[in-house]
């Protein structure tokens, strides 16, 4: 996969800040993440994490710093804004499916607005996406007439469907009833294991270690510490670090 | 028995009973002694009156009008003044409360704070005073000697005169329903093509099917047309008074003027409520998917927004419709004004009252049952709590 696009990292975010009018919500973020590369972020709640991938597709405008996606400076320029977002997909807590369209509508809507592509091609396309995150029969229902994890599945196929080359997950799993998440959590780690970029928040630590690449540790708007998964659950000597994962999970 | 009496559906069927015979009971009473009444002073009671003529002439009417023509004719020419003034101040007032309730939901503040001044102001006088106002100004426009002139039109104290087509009146209806046709075939032509066909291609099958219609809309006012006279009628100056086109009173006017800014300022408010009601996520997702502002507005924000307002604006309309029984405030021969004309002429109240009722019910109702279909057609589908 990474043979075909022009070299360089896929995202890069250099001396990042961010301010809600006074407030300083991102500190001098610096990450930088490879093609391919499946990173998770997690930190104690109003740490930033939310504020930092959001400003990675720009529904966040950040103050300071830099942002390059796929090799596209993040700035006012509307025509780099259009480019970024059609290459990155995001996936939200609430899910936020379009409720008046129906999933495969859901599904086609971008493909044949923003990649212009006739309708043939984006139903072929959003049933082979909702076939692969297993709700194939749903495509004529509505999202409220779906489970929490079959709107979740929904959205993540949405997103695929615009064939983006890097994946956003802002807590996919934290509005899920206990019993859905390993059914969205499953079609993220098939995601995974086919070389998709991923930057996932989330505070599921068994999916953490399955997959992630690294882990970053955010709080306080700043990134507190970056280690691949068994060395930041095993080894970490950060203060901080510990508590919260003394927290998360449960002992 | 007294077990059935404890029944829950026996008791509520028994109160409901009891409670709609002394209803039924109290309207008969009052009826009865009414009849009685009338018969004492030495009025037939009945609709017997509905085919005498009435002996006196309405200032603006649609339809052709004297004074030898029959009640039953007045009250539908009051039917359709009230329905024409009601669906001008409707649409006039959706579209100020579109902008006004746009303005309030807008991100500059300028904008918000004119909007807002516009709502407090024209939604706390209330409508008549507006109706008087409006009324007050028109009348102070200049004489036709000088009357203000646009487009063919012409403005003065005696109303505006508006160009017509001379054209028979059956073609002519025909024509206004091809003209709406041009306007709704494009909006179904969209819904049903929506994800059908490419965005382009869609396009041009909506621009196709508003060409169809306006073709024929021009091909019914060519075959409709009166023979020996200028295709448009335009009003002009002959002596001291003016002539041809059509005239819109300065009592239409000032009464669709107010009912267009006082209804606006209560539609603004809806629309402003119906667009804060989107939640912030489906448009942050559209976003994230790569559409521009303009297509997030149109295929997510509105949509949603509408859904929201419709079944509160159905009520809206509704009340402007009745608010329309101004009409006698400035002597606009509504369908309200006929009815109050023919009890003074005729004695004929408990007739006309009810004729009144009905109408206005009618009218309401039908606004009510369209409102409800297209609601219940839109409607979400499914529990909307989740996410
Ligand atoms: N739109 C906003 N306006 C003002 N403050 C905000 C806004 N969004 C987030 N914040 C603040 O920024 C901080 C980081 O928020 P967020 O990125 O959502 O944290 P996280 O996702 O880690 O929980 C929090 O203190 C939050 O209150
Ligand atoms: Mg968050």
């Amino acid at each position: 996969m990474n043979s075909t696009q022009s070299p360089g990292a896929a995202v890069r975010i250099e001396n990042l800040d961010k301010y809600y009018g006074s407030f300083h919500a991102l500190r001098k973020i610096n990450l930088s993440v490879e093609r391919g590369e499946r990173i998770v972020v997690c930190g104690p709640s109003g740490s930033g994490k939310s504020t930092m991938i959001r400003c990675i597709n720009r529904l966040e405008q950040h103050n300071g710093g830099r942002i390059t996606v796929l090799g596209t400076e993040l700035n006012d320029d509307v025509g780099n804004i259009d480019g970024i977002r059609r290459e990155v997909g995001m996936v939200f807590q609430h899910f936020n499916l379009f409720p008046h369209m129906t999933v495969l509508e859901n599904c086609m809507l971008a493909p044949m607005i923003v990649r212009k592509q006739p309708r043939a091609e984006a139903e072929a396309t959003a049933r082979r996406y909702l076939e692969k995150v297993r709700i194939p029969e749903q495509a004529m229902k509505f999202p409220g007439q779906l489970s929490g994890g079959q709107q979740q599945r929904v959205a993540i196929a949405r997103a695929l469907c615009m064939q983006p080359q890097i994946m956003l997950f802002d807590e996919p799993t934290s509005a899920l009833d206990p019993e859905m998440i390993a059914e969205v959590l499953d079609v993220m780690v098939t995601l995974a294991s086919e070389g998709m970029t991923m930057i996932c928040v989330t505070h599921e630590m068994g999916f953490a270690r399955r997959v992630a690449d690294r882990v970053i540790f955010m709080d306080g708007g700043e990134i507190v510490e970056e280690a691949p998964p068994e060395e930041f659950f095993t080894s970490s000597r950060n203060e901080r670090t510990r508590q919260f994962l003394s927290q998360v999970l449960g002992h | 028995m007294s077990s059935l009496l404890r029944n829950q559906k026996v008791r509520n069927a028994l109160l409901q009973l009891l409670y709609v015979g002394s209803i039924a009971a109290l309207v008969l009473a009052g009826v009865a002694i009414a009849r009685q009444n009338l018969a004492e002073q030495g009025i037939t009671s009945g609709f017997d009156f509905l085919s005498k003529s009435t002996g006196w002439d309405v200032n603006f009417s649609l339809l052709p009008a004297t004074a030898n023509d029959p009640y039953w004719w007045f009250f539908l020419i009051g039917i359709i003044n009230t329905l024409f003034l009601g669906s001008v101040g409707l649409m006039l007032a959706t579209i100020v409360g579109t902008i006004v309730g746009l303005a309030r939901t807008s991100s500059n503040e300028l904008a918000r704070l004119l909007g807002r001044t516009y709502v407090d102001i024209f939604r706390n006088i209330p409508l008549i005073l507006q109706v008087f106002f409006w009324y007050a100004v028109i009348t102070h426009l200049p004489t036709p000697r000088s009357a203000y002139e646009a487009w063919g039109m012409l403005l003065t104290s005696r109303g505006l005169y508006v160009p017509v087509p001379n054209v028979g009146g059956p073609a002519m209806t025909l024509a206004i329903f091809a003209l709406i046709a041009a306007i709704a075939l494009p909006v179904w032509l969209g819904r049903t093509s929506r994800l059908s066909q490419p965005i382009g291609e869609r396009l041009a099958i909506q621009l196709a099917g508003a060409a169809a219609a306006l073709a024929g809309a021009a091909i019914i006012l060519a075959i409709g047309r009166l023979p020996d006279l200028p295709l448009v009628d335009f009003p002009a100056l002959q002596g001291l008074n003016l002539k041809g086109g059509l005239r819109i009173p300065p009592e239409f006017s000032a009464l669709a003027i107010a009912i267009a800014i006082y209804g606006g300022s209560y539609i603004a408010e809806i629309v402003r409520g119906g667009f804060k009601a989107v939640g912030k996520g489906q448009m942050e997702a559209a976003l994230s998917l790569g559409l521009s502002p303009w297509r997030v507005f149109t295929l997510v924000r509105l949509p949603l927004a509408l859904r929201a307002m419709l079944p509160i604006l159905a009520n809206q309309y509704v009340w402007l419709i009745k608010a329309t029984t101004m009409g006698i405030a400035v002597g606009f021969t509504d369908f309200f004004m006929i009815v109050a004309l023919t009890i003074n002429h005729s004695g004929q109240t408990l007739e006309a009252i009810g004729i009144l009722m009905a109408g206005f019910l009618t009218i309401n109702l039908s606004l009510a049952a369209v409102f409800n279909r297209i609601n219940k057609a839109i409607a979400l589908k499914g529990n909307q709590l989740r996410g």
